[in-house]
């Protein structure tokens, strides 16, 4: 075999793109046998070895660029989270890419969705006057001075005519509840989350800048979000970058009203529903409980936990930019993910992210068990029983 | 000593619902017409404590204690080392491995009463042995850290120290680093050690006699009596000490032999050793051309964990390297740094070292060199295989290749003394040689050699399973390099349990006790000359090479030296060595008072010999579980197996014994035997034993030896019952009823 050769040049470049602990890790391979990619067969399985990639990194040695492993991760946090060494692996996988994407060399399926973000403000292809186009036939409080809350609603859900439904049911939901609360509108850009997670820090940079700008001048001071991935950059990433708010999960504030008494839900329908834990709200912002709540207190037919449940969650493989991965039938996270809640008696899987919703429906229908399993986002049960 | 006899049978735990114990005192009444014989239910309470203490005031002097294992309730049931006590263990061993009630359970106590019985009536109380002019000064051998350490530690206790130092000053090998890895939290940089601070404790103690430029001539004599020669400046000294210290530490090992990591045809190719000295002189530089060094890096295992060289692990170098490493991050945090290991075993605290040094930058390489080159600019690049890309990789061209050069122990270092070869025409002894190495050292005035006896590598041997300071030379410790590979911490701690260990040794020998592992032990072996035939086995077979010999191969028995394990007394084939409590003659009557059936009875007899270190307690532990096994067996424990002497084999047979089941411990290199070869020796007297067994024109089935554990007990009633099994195939004794 020919030499790889070390290059402390190209290892300390990868350093400043963000990988700040890359040297920290000591190959144990934790990660290796823990990530979700081991349970599947394929192609991308048999390439991708986050431990190798890390090496790769460490070594500064060609050979991650491949994209089977460079944009194979899902940032589901699940090596992360158990590192011996407190290694931020997701961050080396995001430093990883940039060091290939900054330099221009994005792969070709993800430059319509990194130039869109760029000329629209989402990475949907929609365009930005119709951001507001899912409040039709809602009456849409409009954020102003005197509104507690910016409800700030995921790309995903303003464009994707299936998850429109889910901004729609938030909508409902906070109003039932009685909370002051308002959208911007077409001003907004996405949050930028899986944009940094693809590497395009640039692009993130941009959409960041360009919305605290617009929030801060709109005098926001508390948000809520849809999706836990806005919720995740907003709390972890923004405020380094002058976004300092206090945000919290749609979740969060309506478990927060059902204990209080604000929001009243009757209990409704005889099926059996299984929780999904979306990763960017499970695993990496500790929300484990509150969707719970809402579902006990809004399902009849009672609730089921999946083997792998909570901090053991398996990722739905929509994260890390995977949303606008091509991954073949049998591949997929998500169809095991189902397999799951049918293997627990489940009638409905649930879960409070748009992205996994999307993810679930599409290894549902993979698999040819819609009769058998329906796939909802929490909100839309909550919505239904008001 | 005129004998009082008393007999006190315990009815508690069982044994009274288990046993006919009327039947049971007349054993002690009747056949043995013990003049005392007493029930209790209770006998380890206070009452049944006092009803023997009362005894005792009306002269009883000798006890036999037919109750629980010999192996608990030992307080309670001491009474003094004046008196004569023998346990007879009917709980464990009888009743609760045995069903209640039944005819061959009862004969089993009986016969274990009868043992014991005859085992007390021969039994003399041990006279501690005293030697003259005792010394409790412990002579430490080496002035390095370890030695520095000892002396100071053992000053410390109280204790009078000799420290002899080869060099002309103290200090050792700690006095030219630059720096020692982290000894305290937040164990992440390296920190300078004070030695001066140590020598200064030490050549400031007026407990302590220093000599420098000094070297050990002679040791003759034994623990508490030792008379050392010291060569010191070209005169002689003599000094008398009661135990030593061994701390001569290690040298690296020779970089020339390490041709294929580039050493000797790359001038900046250098030890471990070469850049410490650098680092402590403050200039870090590449030998090829004096310029400074911009680039580094390391290859760790040189040497080590080779089989071409060392086999073994040198335990320190990687933190070692770990150390230079971060001094010179801390020096220049640019500067590129690689390490390539095979393995970081950085132990402990010391994973937050590595973990520090990680964060600094240093390049890990996990693999095995394959190549230092030249790059062809004068600089060097090192190749290796590297396991965690699973690819050959090189490294960017660096100024330094620095060797970890592996530890290897000053005891290593000399040629294997032969030990006296048997004249012409004598039977050659089949015991294995223990390895002595020439190493200049000790000087040892020992009848089996000069130094400690080494296990592999050139190491001292000692029990490094159950009893690591141990060497097999009584009063006698390595520590530190000298013992196996270790870091600074590790050998500091090694020299503070020498110096302990030491300290145990002058205060127990001066008693006249045995030390570990039968610590406290008062008797020990007496030599009834008149009938020595001078064969010289006791002398080559001691583990612990006690016995010297005088001109005329008579053996000189040393007390102190002995452990009391017994192994000259197996040995001896006259069985003139013999303890107070403890002999030839003794277990061969305890054998011989078994009571054995007759053929049609269909009850055989199994004389279990077991090494009351594992064997017997893994007995007990059989019982305590209450598991089963066969009534057959007749259990007598013993200091070691090492102490069977073949007589009780034949003793056995021919009283009509079925079959003799002999449990030692595991022999090997990795041994477990308390007293090192005991097990191992009568595994080789067993293979004698066929030319017995043929005068005796009996089946060699009938003796077998098995290596237990003390973990074993879940194995022992399918062993005890699986020789029954062989047995009843080969069917009864002939020997029956004669």
């Amino acid at each position: 075999m020919e030499p790889k050769y070390v290059s402390l040049e190209m290892r300390d470049y990868i350093v400043s793109m963000g990988a700040e602990t890359v040297n920290w890790c000591m190959q144990c391979g934790l990660c290796t046998n823990l990530c979700p990619w081991r349970l599947v067969p394929g192609e991308t399985s048999e390439k991708f070895n986050i431990r190798h990639m890390q090496r790769l990194g460490q070594m500064g040695m060609e050979g991650f660029e491949d994209e089977h492993i460079l944009f194979a991760c899902t940032t589901c946090s699940m090596c992360q989270s158990n590192c011996p060494r407190g290694v931020k692996i997701v961050d080396n996988v995001r430093a990883m890419r940039a060091s290939i994407v900054g330099a221009g060399m994005a792969p070709a399926n993800l430059r319509p969705i990194l130039g869109s973000a760029h000329a629209n403000g989402n990475p949907w292809s929609g365009p930005r006057e119709k951001r507001t186009a899912w409040q039709q036939g809602l009456e849409v409080p409009t954020f102003g001075p005197d509104t507690e809350y910016f409800l700030f609603v995921c790309c995903h859900s303003c464009y994707d005519p299936r998850s429109t439904k889910v901004a729609q049911s938030i909508v409902k939901l906070l109003k039932a509840a009685g909370i002051s609360f308002g959208v911007i509108g077409n001003e907004e850009s996405c949050c930028g989350e899986s944009m940094r997670k693809l590497g395009d820090e640039e692009l993130f940079q941009k959409l960041a800048q360009s919305n605290i700008e617009l929030f801060n001048a709109k005098g926001v001071k508390k948000i809520i979000t849809t999706s836990p991935h806005c919720l995740w950059t907003f709390t972890q990433e923004y405020p380094e970058l002058g976004g300092r708010w206090e945000v919290i999960h749609y979740t969060q504030v309506l478990a927060q009203c059902v204990q209080d008494g604000r929001l009243k839900l009757s209990k409704d329908g005889s099926k059996k529903v299984a929780f999904h834990d979306p990763c960017y709200l499970g695993r990496h912002s500790g929300v484990f409980d509150a969707p719970r709540q809402l579902l006990e207190n809004a399902v009849d037919g009672g609730t089921v936990e999946l083997s792998r449940s909570r901090e053991l969650s398996l990722c739905c493989a929509g994260g890390g930019g995977r949303i606008w991965a091509e991954v073949p039938m049998g591949e997929r996270f998500g169809e095991l993910r189902v397999t799951d809640a049918i293997d627990k008696g489940a009638k409905v899987l649930a879960t409070a992210c748009p992205y996994c919703m999307n993810m679930l429906i599409d290894a549902c229908n993979s698999l040819g068990k819609q009769e058998q399993l329906e796939i909802a986002e929490l909100s839309e049960l909550l919505a239904a029983n008001l | 000593m005129e004998k009082k006899i008393g007999v006190y049978l315990c009815t508690g735990c069982g044994i009274g619902d288990a046993l006919d114990v009327a039947a049971l005192a007349k054993v002690a009444t009747g056949e043995h017409k013990v003049p005392v014989c007493r029930q209790h239910g209770f006998l380890c309470g206070e009452e049944g404590r006092k009803l023997i203490e009362d005894d005792l005031q009306q002269g009883v002097n000798t006890m036999v204690i037919a109750a629980c294992s010999p192996r608990v309730m030992t307080d309670v049931f001491d009474f003094g080392a004046d008196k004569v006590l023998e346990r007879v263990n009917l709980r464990e061993q009888v009743v609760w491995s045995h069903p209640a009630g039944d005819e061959d359970t009862q004969m089993m106590a009986e016969d274990y009463l009868r043992m014991g019985l005859t085992k007390a009536k021969e039994m003399e109380p041990p006279v501690p042995f005293q030697g003259e002019n005792l010394s409790k000064r412990i002579l430490v051998v080496g002035g390095g850290l370890t030695g520095l350490t000892a002396a100071k530690e053992a000053a410390g206790a109280g204790y009078d120290v000799v420290l002899v130092e080869k060099s002309d000053t103290l200090g050792g090998y700690v006095k030219n680093v630059h720096s020692v890895p982290p000894l305290g939290p937040p164990y992440e940089e390296p920190q300078s050690f004070d030695v001066e601070a140590l020598v200064s404790a030490v050549t400031g103690s007026d407990k302590i006699k220093v000599y420098t430029g000094a070297q050990i001539q002679k040791i003759a004599g034994a623990p508490c009596m030792f008379d050392v020669t010291i060569q010191s400046n070209g005169s002689s000294v003599s000094e008398r000490v009661g135990a030593v210290v061994l701390a001569t530490g290690s040298v690296p090992y020779d970089a020339e032999k390490l041709a294929h990591l580039g050493y000797g045809s790359h001038a900046d190719v250098v030890t471990a050793d070469r850049l410490e000295a650098m680092l402590k002189e403050g200039r870090v530089v590449r030998p090829s051309n004096g310029q400074p060094a911009k680039s580094v890096a390391f290859v760790l295992c040189a040497g080590s964990r080779d089989p071409e060289h060392l086999p073994y692990c040198s335990a320190a170098c990687c933190v070692e390297s770990l150390k230079q490493a971060k001094v010179l991050k801390q020096q220049n945090p640019d500067m590129p740094v690689y390490i390539f290991y095979k393995d970081m075993r950085a132990t402990g605290n010391y994973e937050l070292f590595y973990k520090q040094v990680q964060k600094d930058g240093v390049v890990f390489v996990r693999g095995s060199v394959t190549a230092v080159e030249d790059d062809g600019s004068g600089a060097l690049t090192v190749a290796a295989e590297d396991v965690l890309t699973r690819a050959p990789i090189v490294s960017e061209s660096v100024d330094l290749v620095v060797l970890a050069t592996g530890m290897v122990s000053t005891a290593s270092l000399g040629k294997p003394y032969k030990a006296q070869q048997p004249k012409e025409g004598e039977e050659e002894l089949e015991v294995p040689a223990d390895t002595i190495l020439v190493s200049n050292l000790l000087n040892l005035e020992y009848r089996q050699g000069p130094e400690v006896p080494a296990l592999k590598y050139g190491f001292p041997d000692s029990h490094f399973i159950c009893f690591p300071y141990e060497s097999r030379r009584t009063g006698i410790y390595p520590a530190g390099t000298v013992r196996a590979p270790m870091d600074y911490a590790r050998a500091m701690d090694d020299a503070t349990g020498a110096a302990l260990k030491a300290i145990q040794c002058v205060e127990m020998t001066s008693q006249g006790k045995a030390v570990h592992p039968r610590a406290g032990d008062l008797s020990y072996p007496e030599f009834f000359m008149q009938r020595c035939t001078q064969c010289k086995r006791c002398t080559e077979e001691c583990p612990f090479g006690a016995i010297n010999e005088d001109e005329k191969a008579n053996p000189l028995p040393n007390p102190t030296r002995c452990r009391r394990c017994g192994v000259c007394m197996g040995a001896c084939p006259e069985r003139i060595i013999s303890f107070k409590n403890y002999s030839v003659g003794m277990i061969g009557n305890v054998i011989k008072t078994i009571e054995v059936p007759e053929e049609d009875e269909e009850k055989p007899r199994i004389v279990v010999l077991a090494c009351e270190n594992d064997a017997y307690p893994a007995l007990d532990m059989v019982g305590i579980r209450r598991a089963q096994y066969n009534p057959w067996v007749r259990v007598i424990p013993v200091r070691c197996l090492g102490s069977m002497n073949l007589v009780w084999i034949a003793d056995a047979l021919s009283k009509g014994i079925d079959g003799i089941l002999l449990l030692g411990c595991k022999h090997g290199d990795d041994y477990q035997c308390h007293f090192v070869k005991g097990s191992e020796l009568a595994n080789i007297r067993m293979s004698k034993i066929k030319e017995t067994l043929d005068r005796l024109v009996l089946e060699s089935d009938r003796v077998r030896f098995e290596q237990v554990s003390i973990t074993d007990y879940g194995r022992l009633p399918q062993i005890l019952d699986d020789f029954a099994a062989t047995l009843e195939n080969v069917g009864p004794n002939p020997y029956k009823g004669f």
